[in-house]
């Protein structure tokens, strides 16, 4: 027992689940909506661009990218690629407009855009949708962790983190939230840093391994053991350099490019941040240090996506390693190469960091979510005198629901990819949000129909090319639909509002306080 | 609708969109400058985005010649150069958001 908790992966994970508790504790006393939804408006771009870095990088980049690169070469790489552009839009359009906003929730901007309690209604619905299908592969991803290297079955790994993130948001609302995610952000790319002198020191150059795994083709010696049909796994390094791997043709390039780039716009939970901060000059710094350092963790992810790939076919890796490459599949490419790289100190700091990943991701979305059930429908629909203090216990209620939901949403995803799965949730929030905040912002001819269609359609649309793509013609299965949904989400605000033509009487006011250097700093 | 953040609904009604006044010269000429400025620096920012799969696609040539070790062309931008790009456009749009204002304030005064 006293020998399992001195192992490192132990010690390092108690160590930073105990950060997490101290911070969570100090940041407890949240009396309004404001402390509990937004932390009081009161973080600074420093710690508010880690929060937003925190949030962006989910387990998708943590574990997911490497494992895409890992799985897919060239093409796993494209995903990294693809997702690394969501934030600088997301900086030049919507992030100073939407702090000079303000409010709570995302929903709250196209209540009052509108005056609309069917708009805010839509939006809660589309919230819970991106959340939900953001959240299963984050707890996908720890009840991988969990099992692979503490032992755990899949299911205890997913109630576990469940009831972790019900006391680390529920306690500390978005203050514990936002200070937590900065810390988790910075042992994250500590960890990555550490893999990558390591890998360095190893010898596992850049150019080197590329060549190495170009020039390799056939069985991989000493996968036998572990694989389903019991031979050596076969590897083609000129077709995994290349593209066309996974993407088999122009299109889906291109559709997959649309979904993921403009999908950061649309996403709840980082879309919520910069109402965190204390003005929109602020905003805008938090979003330019978020993608510097975004910039960084994607061209980290794939190199050593690339260096789990080299060790994989080298032949030299020892007999754990192999199994765990191979039983592991893709998305603990990044815990197995550190054990390779730097043995059980390293693989204890990057589960660290993988558990920092996802829970700062995870209470960015339960945050949200929760802002979503309590302050857009219970008080808007169920309660309407409700108490500061009400507020703050509807928020913590709705936590305990959403980890039970999302917890049943993590069963459900046992054998998926998180990468993949997160670009799902990056498709629909491109064809659901991106329209209405970048129209709503930009054009006084949104109307709240044209609004609400955008949302549904989007979201129906959406949801029909994911689940259901037997149903469409061949030419229209796509495996990230961006190249449709996106169009569809703008076209049916465009075209809905064009034939409504009923703006809001007071949408000059509106512009003029999203838009006017006077409220810079309200 | 200031300061409290915590809003109340309130019934504005509609008006059709050919009757709606124009908006004030000084937020107008806000949102132009920063659309368009916005609106530049995407345009530019998709020619590269865009140029990766077309040059994959239909230059693959080019797109995998090797220019260090094992490292292609197209591995190199895509990983690293588009990296860098996603900063420097939101870099370049901040330094012009923030010369705008300090005119703006300049001429307030």
């Amino acid at each position: 027992m006293i020998e399992a908790l001195l192992e490192p992966k132990m010690l390092l994970t108690i160590a930073l689940m105990g950060t997490i508790v101290y911070i969570t504790y100090l940041t407890k006393r949240n009396t309004t909506a404001s402390d509990f939804f937004v932390g009081g408006r009161s973080f600074g771009w420093f710690t508010n661009g880690s929060a937003i870095g925190g949030d962006y990088l989910s387990a998708a980049t943590f574990l997911g990218i490497a494992g895409l690169t890992f799985q897919l070469g060239y093409d796993g790489a494209y995903y990294a690629f693809c997702f690394s552009i969501g934030l600088t839009l997301l900086a030049i359009f919507v992030a100073g407009p939407l702090r000079r906003f303000g409010a709570f929730t995302v929903a709250d901007f196209l209540a009052y855009r509108f005056h609309s309690k069917r708009a805010r209604l839509a939006a809660v619905l589309v919230v819970l949708a991106i959340s939900g299908f953001y959240a299963a592969p984050q707890l996908l991803g720890a009840a991988q962790i969990l099992s692979m290297f503490f032992g755990t079955s899949y299911e205890f790994g997913i109630i576990f983190t469940c009831i972790v993130m019900i006391f680390y948001v529920g306690i500390g609302g978005m203050k514990g939230t936002t200070i937590n995610q900065a810390l988790e952000l910075w042992i994250r790319l500590g960890a990555f840093i550490v893999m990558l002198i390591a890998a360095m020191y190893g010898g596992l150059h850049y150019d080197k391994i590329l060549t190495a795994i170009h020039s390799f083709s056939g069985p991989i010696t000493g996968t036998s053991p572990y694989a389903l049909d019991g031979s050596d796994v076969n590897f083609d390094g000129a077709a995994w350099t290349g593209t066309g791997f996974y993407f088999p043709t122009f299109w889906q390039t291109i559709s997959m490019t649309i979904g993921l780039a403009l999908g950061t716009i649309g996403l709840p939970h980082i879309l919520l941040r910069f109402y965190t901060n204390p003005s929109a000059k602020a905003a805008r710094k938090s979003a330019l240090m978020a993608i510097g350092i975004a910039s960084a963790f994607f061209l980290l992810a794939v190199y050593l996506g690339v260096v789990g790939r080299a060790i994989f076919i080298s032949g030299s890796a020892s007999e754990e390693i192999m199994r765990d490459l191979v039983l592991g599949g893709n998305n603990m490419v990044i815990p197995t190469t550190a054990l390779a790289l730097g043995g059980d100190w390293l693989l204890g700091l990057v589960i660290a960091g993988a558990f920092a990943a996802i829970f700062s991701n995870l209470s960015g979305l339960f945050i949200t979510s929760s802002g979503a059930l309590a302050h857009d429908l219970y008080a808007t629909f169920m309660k309407k005198n409700i108490t500061q203090k009400q507020r703050v216990i509807a928020g913590k209620v709705a936590i305990v629901i959403l980890g039970v939901l999302y917890g049943a949403l993590g069963l459900l995803v046992k054998d998926a990819s998180i990468g993949h799965l997160v670009a799902l949730a990056f498709t629909v929030a491109a064809s659901t949000f991106t329209p209405i905040f970048i129209l709503g912002i930009w054009w006084r001819g949104m109307t709240e129909k044209g609004a609400i269609a955008g949302l549904i359609i989007g979201l129906g649309v959406s949801m029909w090319m994911i689940f259901l793509p037997g149903t469409l013609p061949s030419f229209l299965q796509f495996k990230i639909p961006g190249i449709v949904t996106v169009p569809v989400g703008f076209l049916s605000v465009i075209l809905v509002s064009l034939l409504d033509r009923k703006v809001p009487a007071d949408v000059n006011d509106f512009m003029k306080r999203v838009h006017s250097k006077e409220s810079e700093t309200i | 609708m200031a300061g409290s953040h915590d809003y109340d609904y309130v019934e504005a009604g509609t008006v059709d969109v050919k009757d709606l006044p124009p908006l004030d010269s000084t937020t107008n000429k806000i949102m132009k400058d920063e659309f368009t400025t916005g609106l530049g620096l995407t345009v530019l920012y998709f020619i590269f985005i865009f140029s990766i799969p077309v040059m994959n696609w239909f230059a693959p040539d080019f797109a995998f010649k090797k220019i260090w070790g094992g490292m292609t062309v197209t591995w190199f931008v895509t990983t690293v150069v588009m990296m860098a790009m996603a900063f420097v456009i939101a870099y370049v749009h901040t330094t012009l958001y923030e010369k705008r204002l300090k005119k703006y304030e300049m001429t307030n005064k």
